[in-house]
């Protein structure tokens, strides 16, 4: 017999309206563009590159682009990656606090897509240091916020 | 337990999805499983139970009481029953076909009580309402333009706008007008929208998380609703939204006005949290059963990062496996609040000029919970 659990019943029904993911996409005006966010990344690398990583923390977890397409999201993020990873283990404590529960927010997401990607998955024992400071200070909040969020960095 | 709490009933084995007290309070209707029991309730005594709906064969989602004491219940063998109830305290059924080919989820009475409105997973939001020629329950869609599964329908007290939310992310409020049952009148003057035929999109707002629950407070032209990022939300008519989280970053599941400046949601946290609006906009005001405060996370963060007994994550499975591990014992856990698991619906209890002074929960636990706010 065939199995019946495996019938795609929605190829069945052309009033089915299947949810696709463009479905799901937040609804953005526009779309940002990399020659758009290429000041923000030089902005991340010299603030980094000088030392300054508040000032670099600050702009990373400020208004990221949400709404640019996945290519340039990872353009993007390998300036963020390298913020993050240039930062000692000992300062990360101080410079989380300095930073607004929705910057917070911003930095979990950075976490989450680092440990997604391979390039982030190789500076994995940072990330998982920051992970673990960001818990300590806010919680599970940011955690539950970036889970439930279709604004994807 | 805390003072807070005027009641609580352990009503079943399973989780309760949903509850619904009669006007007069006498009489609750809870879901548990494909049935829907009905409990009587005197001061003092145990409940007992008076009648069991149990017609539907799959889950039942929701359950609701109008005012002349119809009760309707959904389920996800997607269909509607409407329990007309008889003088010698059993209710006759009357199936409703809803023409939905997904799960009903909610289920709410107009503030009339001649018409109520399912959401469902099939993207279709079914208003219902007696014909009398047919004598037959018959059901018009709302279809367009949601994109995924409705969680939660409020009717505003005019009866004609119907709020809705779901796991699209989007907040959308329609129009409910039935023909020969709502006249123009109810809507006069309305901040929302000019006209109102059926089905009409009045309004969206997104938000993004899954929606838990949406309430109206008509006499202020707001909405609430409350989402799976732990967001309580408010907007008014010129689509100001106002946001603000819940103390412990846990999704919220229900929500409920107290009055026009105070709301109290429930969640995951397992105990209700009062919200107020105040000069500087919505914040957290306070919670409600909840006796011994843990280390909150900021006091936590003293500098000493190896001090296990002060991180507020990931430790507590260890500390319980380590006492099990010496003691032989299960867990040295307390019971910190009332519900021993989430809240998934919130409703008025008792009423006065307004104001609400106790809410009633039932939670996953199978518990109904009455709480003095």
């Amino acid at each position: 017999m065939e199995d019946w659990r495996r019938i795609d019943i929605d190829a069945f029904d052309p009033d089915s309206g299947r949810l696709t993911a463009e479905d799901l996409k937040p609804p953005y005006a526009s779309s940002v563009s990399l020659q758009e966010l290429e000041p923000k990344i030089s902005q991340l690398r010299s603030a980094a590159t000088s030392g300054d990583f508040l000032n670099a923390l600050q702009i990373l977890t400020t208004d990221p682009p949400y709404s640019a397409d996945e290519t340039t999201k990872n353009q993007y993020f390998h300036a963020v990656l390298g913020v993050l990873t240039q930062v000692r283990q000992a300062d990360i404590t101080n410079l989380v606090k300095q930073l607004s529960p929705k910057q917070t927010d911003v930095l979990v997401k950075y976490l989450y897509k680092g440990m997604s990607v391979p390039e982030g998955q190789k500076q994995g024992g940072m990330l998982l240091s920051w992970f673990e400071k960001v818990t300590q200070l806010s919680g599970v909040g940011p955690v539950v916020r970036y889970l439930s969020d279709r604004n994807t960095v | 337990m805390s003072n807070s709490i005027v009641a609580n009933l352990k009503l079943a084995k399973a989780p309760i999805y949903s509850h619904c007290f009669s006007q007069d309070r006498s009489l609750v209707a809870v879901t548990l499983n494909s049935d829907c029991l009905v409990f009587k309730l005197t001061p003092g005594g145990k409940p007992a139970l008076v009648a069991t709906l149990p017609d539907h064969d799959k889950t039942v989602t929701a359950v609701d009481i109008s005012i002349h004491g119809r009760i309707v219940t959904c389920s996800q063998d997607r269909n509607a029953i409407v329990w007309e109830p008889l003088s010698d305290g059993t209710y006759k059924p009357t199936l409703v076909l809803l023409r939905i080919n997904r799960a009903a989820t909610c289920v709410q009475w107009a503030p009339s009580g001649y018409k109520f409105a399912v959401g469902s997973s099939a993207r279709i939001i079914a208003v219902c309402y007696y014909e009398q020629e047919n004598d037959w329950w018959v059901s018009k869609h709302i279809k367009k333009p949601i994109k995924s599964t409705i969680n939660c329908v409020s009717w505003h007290d005019n009866g004609i706008m119907l709020a809705c939310g779901g796991t699209d992310g989007y907040v959308r409020a329609f129009s409910g007008f039935v023909k020969g049952l709502d006249s123009r009148d109810q809507v006069a003057n309305s901040p929302w929208a000019e006209k109102f035929p059926f089905g009409a999109l009045i309004r969206e707002w997104y938000h993004g998380a899954w929606i838990h629950d949406v309430q109206w407070r008509s006499s202020q032209e707001k909405l609430a609703y409350v989402a799976h990022d732990g967001s309580f939300n408010v907007v008014d008519p010129s689509d100001h939204v106002s946001t603000t989280f819940s103390p412990e970053g846990l999704p919220l599941m229900a929500l409920v006005w107290i009055n026009d400046h105070e709301a109290l949601c429930g969640g995951f946290s397992c105990h209700p949290v009062l919200f107020g609006e105040g000069a500087s906009g919505w914040q957290f005001s306070k919670n409600i059963d909840k006796d011994i405060a843990p280390s909150t996370p900021a006091s936590a963060s003293t500098g000493d990062d190896d001090d296990e007994g002060n991180a507020p994550f990931g430790m507590s499975a260890l500390k319980k496996f380590k006492e099990l591990d010496l003691k032989g014992k299960v867990s040295a856990q307390v019971q910190e609040s009332t519900h021993e698991n989430a809240i998934v619906e919130l409703a008025p209890y008792s009423v006065t000029a307004g104001n609400v002074t106790e809410v009633s929960s039932c939670g996953l636990d199978g518990k109904i919970v009455i709480y003095r706010v």
